[in-house]
């Protein structure tokens, strides 16, 4: 292929490659780039190109039984129109994992903003008149001493947000040094081992889990869930290696290993803090403010299970961002290794 | 056993015949060579690309960052045991449907593009 001679504009690169999803950016950017003739044409090849790998990558990062969870929370808590408006968005959302943990700078920006939003929805209803039911029967006080609860609440979320940042940093990575076949074979293996023992684990936590929450009324199809998520896991074993493989088999079959495992991971930590979600909403439909109005209610109550509710789900989305980095990295460390001793025929 | 469609075949091909220099932009140039006179959308190769390397039947990985590319890697393709012997199978009913056409449709009354 011939060498373009000239790029795009930056201005219109940035454009593509903010649409472009990460998983996908390095290769078809360089591609776009490769067969540049003039800005329209780089243009309309991009905007071709977009739908097909937004789909892709939509197809490739869908986890169904996240999905479903997430989407039968949303739709036991905040009813059906809300689900359609936000199943499309979080499928979206899919398609542009990063490629890599979020920067701590990100990180902590997206716990304040989820504080200030805390404070300015309170300072709305504080502000809001007497037909706003929520305000029915709360003195300046309790409200004052609320809108400094969500204040506080911002050192705290940037403090977990760091903390996971910090664990991160620590946990051991691939790198990007060029390992020989054995290497990378026996690197696979202990990942093997790993998940196997790990599932084992949470597979027998499930059932106990389970089993506590059969005797705790929990929700039957939640209970059925664990039970049948905890099957799952024990029956779940990782394919045992070929020898035969060579190196760029065993690391294509060890990066698609990686992902399935951060998928079914992703399912994990959504299932594990869904009996508090749940629990949330009954407490929240007791303090009145589901269903019937709040005239009869607990306002104060009901407005700190719904902080309580959005923290929760901070706490879980900011757990999948940062464990999905660090499988995305390693998988990007393992898309640039070499083979040690061969040259590159890149 | 992986049964293959016919954009799969025609991506597959390309692969197998570009031998180790099967990346985005080489890939669609012969899939448009092998489909003709039909086009064929990079986006629908990308897809079909990334598609294939879920089933196991190719493998990529980037190559060093170039400048001809604005400092950015290819992701290179290739295709693996299991996508040579799901290709196999697939020219093997293809060469079965060419006899049978040929057979019905007579020798010279049919010819393959």
């Amino acid at each position: 292929m011939e060498a373009a001679l000239t790029g795009p504009p930056e201005w219109l690169e940035r454009i593509v490659l903010a649409a472009i999803p990460p998983q996908a950016r390095e290769g078809v950017a360089g591609d776009l780039w490769e067969t540049y003739q003039n800005p329209w044409q780089y243009a309309v090849e991009a905007f071709d190109t977009v739908p097909f790998l937004v789909w892709s990558q939509m197809r490739r990062n869908l986890n169904l039984p996240a999905l479903m969870l997430q989407g039968a929370l949303i739709f036991i808590c905040l009813g059906g129109p809300v689900t359609l408006l936000l199943m499309p968005l979080l499928l979206l959302r899919d398609a542009y994992q990063p490629v890599t943990r979020p920067c701590p700078r990100h990180a902590i920006r997206q716990a304040i903003l989820l504080s200030a939003g805390a404070m300015v929805l309170l300072f709305a209803i504080m502000s809001a008149r007497s037909t706003f039911s929520v305000r029915a029967g709360v003195d300046s006080f309790t409200w004052l001493s609320l809108f400094l609860a969500a204040l506080f609440l911002s050192p705290f979320l940037c403090l977990f947000r760091a903390g996971l940042i910090m664990r991160g940093d620590r946990a051991p990575q691939l790198g990007l040094r060029d390992l020989s076949k054995d290497a990378l074979a026996q690197a696979y293996e202990n990942f093997q081992q790993r998940v196997f023992c790990r599932n084992l684990l949470e597979g027998m936590a499930l059932v106990f889990a389970a089993a506590s929450g059969f005797f705790l009324d929990w929700n039957t199809l939640l209970v059925a869930s664990f039970i049948l998520t905890a099957l799952c896991l024990m029956l779940e074993s990782v394919p045992r290696l070929s020898r035969a493989c060579d190196f760029t088999a065993l690391r294509s079959r060890y990066q698609r290993d990686l992902a399935r495992q951060e998928q079914l991971r992703r399912f994990l930590r959504w299932l594990w803090f869904a009996p508090v979600l749940l629990a949330l909403h009954a407490r929240l439909a007791g303090d009145g403010l589901v269903g019937s109005g709040l005239t009869q209610g607990r306002p104060v109550s009901a407005l700190l299970d719904c902080v309580a509710a959005a923290i929760l789900c901070f706490l879980v989305a900011a757990l999948n961002r940062e464990n999905g980095g660090q499988v995305r990295e390693q998988i990007g460390a393992l898309d640039r290794m070499r083979e040690a001793g061969t040259p590159d025929l890149g | 056993m992986e049964s293959l469609g016919q954009f799969e075949q025609i991506v597959l091909t390309a692969i197998l015949a570009l031998d180790g220099n099967a990346y985005g932009v080489t890939i669609h140039a012969k899939v448009e060579e092998l489909s003709r006179p039909k086009k064929a959308t990079r986006g629908a190769v990308y897809a079909t690309l990334d598609r294939m390397e879920d089933k196991g039947l190719i493998s990529s990985w980037l190559s060093e960052p170039t400048k001809e590319r604005g400092g950015r890697s290819r992701r290179h393709y290739r295709i693996e045991k299991s996508g040579e012997k799901a290709l196999k199978d697939s020219a093997r009913t293809a060469q079965r449907l060419i006899e049978t056409i040929a057979q019905n449709l007579g020798g010279l009354a049919w010819k393959p593009r």
